[in-house]
């Protein structure tokens, strides 16, 4: 107990009540879960779509009288989207007797806290984090995702590209981060496949303010596609600093960088840009009351994460009624062995807890911030 | 090749623009050096600081207030300056004074809390997501070199070089003829004489801090309207290259953080171009080491006479 971090007044709670158990007896009236993601940072917009769908779902069932006749309560536990704020995070939910998380948000967060939940027996979903590293040869029990791998999004890059755009010399960039790497690294051998192998592929530093040395060698090389593996920051400086620079090439990317922000980093200049995004479900019409429940209280579920984490908040909430159980074990066990009807559809897993199928679909970015689905 | 040398000559102005930046903010780390002996690890957050003020100053003019560009960019670099000015002076009040004549160690560790306070100050009131600055000036130069490549001159860019090199210049003349300038240049070699002489060494060291937080500010605004990125943590990044290129250039000498500042940002950008994005941190880092081997003082440094 001592070498976990905790706030004050929970410690003076948990004195009050004495040592032992005090913490899960807290607050056994609610059902508490937790989002773990960044409240903090540089990139807490991500947080915030993920929050959006938990407090979305919690509101929707304990409007219709909570599960089992609790209420549900979340408690944000805030990892800066940091792998090394992340473990931190994750003891603090265990410490408070928390045992279903929705998140982490960023791969490199969560897999830092994944095995944490695994070994304390705490179910953990995430709706975001695609890295296939999270799940890939782990055998975990307790861990879920409710979005697909970086190794789906690849392809449905690369047989886009190969089929509609059909570039002459392509270029796969990333930010040196196990998603944007991933992704990029899924590109390139899909390409290669393809006979379609990149002129370029190389990995630019995430946080510098000055990429053109490398826009210029793209432009010497000729190149005409450019496959960006990343977050919007880095990919909307390549954008504007591409068209500083006169560079004539079409750029795509992955849902990370799908954020409005990139309009305002990159102006004009994304106009055309492709991106790989999970299927936009807030414009399907089953979803329409859980779209109207998103609004009511002022909240977009058009995002890249607000549905994947209203169908994670879901899974855990209707397992929870379903084996009229909070142990976690129970829940987990539940999970594998059903489907769950959500806004993202009809959702099981794999023994490993990756989704049995996800669909991407391939964007045109415009420069208002809205996007189309890609015809070419 | 034909294209070989208008590649090198693109390559060569981007490395000049960003190496422009880091000499700037370079400067502001060897003068105070240079005169208290201390690495002021704030400095790259004054920077940050510098470029924030720049576009809060942006978003209160306008960009559609029908002011010439020109004028937008002079009301930006006014506010910054005097803002930064401000905090380069309240920063040495508050978390440097107090401590002169305790151990380097502490004010070191005061500067790295300053640093954070900085970030977390800046993060609290603007939010801690990146924030766009519209770009003001687009267009660009080209130029048709060789058989196909075309050089392509960024304005923004070229403004850069520009402005930085009238600073160094005035920034020259500055501390070699005025009254204030030989009064730093005396400090600098020895404080405690100055002291004596009846140099008001507060003063000077105090005019030290909001020099060079002056400086960063044009190098924040600067690269606001360049880049078009901020976020509260962009001084780091950017305190660490221009830190280095301080003691490439022999930390203490001011004209050695100019050339520092400006090689680094070329053996940066030539590494990219030439060899890898992810190599170029090694090479130039790589050169850092190499330099110092050789002068272990930076290139323009002097070596240091123990004082007895």
């Amino acid at each position: 107990m001592k070498h976990v971090r905790t706030t004050p007044v929970l410690s003076a709670i948990a004195l009050a009540c004495g040592m032992a158990v005090a913490a899960p007896s807290l607050a056994a009236d609610t059902i508490r879960i937790a989002f773990g993601g960044p409240v903090t940072g540089p990139i807490t917009q991500y947080g915030d779509m993920v929050k959006e769908g938990i407090y979305t779902a919690a509101d929707v069932y304990n409007a219709a009288g909570g599960v089992n006749g609790k209420k549900i309560e979340v408690v944000e536990v805030d990892d800066a989207c940091e792998p090394k704020q992340a473990p931190v995070a994750a003891n603090r939910v265990i410490k408070d007797g928390i045992r279903f998380v929705v998140g982490h948000t960023c791969t490199g967060a969560t897999v830092a806290a994944a095995p944490i939940y695994n070994n304390e027996g705490v179910v953990m979903v995430t709706p975001s984090a695609t890295g296939p590293v999270l799940t890939d040869g782990k055998n975990y029990e307790f861990i879920f995702r409710t979005i697909g791998r970086d190794d789906q999004q690849g392809p449905a890059a690369v047989k886009f590209i190969v089929e509609k755009v059909q570039p002459k010399k392509v270029a796969v960039l990333h930010d040196k981060q196990s998603y944007g790497q991933g992704i990029a690294e899924s590109v390139r051998d899909g390409l290669k496949a393809a006979n379609l192998e990149p002129v370029i592929f190389e990995g630019i530093n995430a946080g510098e303010s000055d990429y053109s040395a490398v826009i210029t060698k793209l432009k010497a090389a000729g190149v005409d596609f450019v496959y960006f593996g990343g977050y919007h920051p880095e990919l909307g400086l390549l954008l504007r600093q591409g068209a500083e620079q006169g560079l004539k090439a079409r750029f795509m990317s992955d849902e990370g960088a799908g954020n409005p922000d990139i309009n305002a980093i990159a102006g004009d200049a994304v106009e055309g840009m492709l991106l790989t995004m999970p299927a936009d479900f807030s414009t399907k019409p089953e979803n329409a009351k859980v779209v109207e429940a998103f609004q009511a209280k002022g909240r977009n579920a058009g995002g890249a994460f607000q549905l994947s984490a209203y169908a994670a908040t879901m899974a855990i909430l209707e397992s929870i009624k379903a084996t009229g159980s909070e142990d976690p074990a129970k829940v987990a066990q539940y999970m594998h062995a059903n489907s769950f009807a959500t806004p993202i559809g009809e959702i099981s897993w794999t023994p490993q807890g990756d989704l049995k199928s996800f669909d991407f679909v391939v964007y045109t970015w415009h420069k208002d911030g809205s996007k189309t689905i890609a015809e070419k | 090749m034909t294209d070989f040398f208008p590649l090198f000559i693109q390559q060569l102005f981007n490395g000049l623009s960003l190496g422009a930046i880091y000499a700037l903010i370079a400067i502001g780390y060897t003068m105070v050096y240079g005169i208290i002996g201390m690495i002021n690890f704030a400095h790259g957050e004054i920077y940050m600081v510098g470029a924030y003020v720049g576009l809060v100053a942006l978003t209160a003019i306008g960009t559609q207030s029908g002011l010439p560009i020109w004028l937008i960019i002079a009301a930006m670099l006014a506010l910054s300056v005097t803002v930064t000015g401000v905090y380069g002076y309240t920063v040495e009040r508050i978390a440097y004074r107090p401590l002169r004549s305790s151990p380097r160690l502490v004010a070191l560790i005061s500067a790295i809390g300053m640093s954070i306070f900085l970030q977390n100050w800046v993060g609290l009131g603007q939010g801690t997501r990146d924030m766009a600055v519209p770009s003001l000036i687009s267009g660009a130069y080209t130029l048709q070199m060789g058989e196909s490549f075309e050089i392509t001159i960024a304005w923004s860019r070229l403004m850069i070089i520009g402005v930085v090199l009238v600073l160094m210049i005035a920034l020259t003349l500055f501390i070699q003829h005025s009254r204030m300038g030989r009064a730093s240049r005396a400090c600098s070699q020895d404080l405690q004489m100055a002291e004596l002489l009846g140099i008001n060494t507060d003063r000077v060291i105090s005019f030290t801090f909001v020099l060079g937080a002056v400086l960063a500010a044009v190098g924040g605004v600067l690269i606001a309207i360049t880049v078009g990125k901020l976020n509260p943590f962009i001084g780091f990044i950017a305190g660490i290259k221009a830190f280095t290129a301080a003691v490439l250039g022999g930390i203490g000498s001011i004209p050695g953080a100019m050339l520092g500042g400006v090689l680094l940002g070329v053996a940066e950008t030539l590494a990219a171009g030439y060899i890898s994005s992810e190599y170029k941190d090694i090479v130039a880092f790589g050169l850092l080491v190499l330099i110092l081997l050789f002068r272990p003082t930076g290139l323009l440094g002097k070596p240091e006479v123990e004082k007895v």
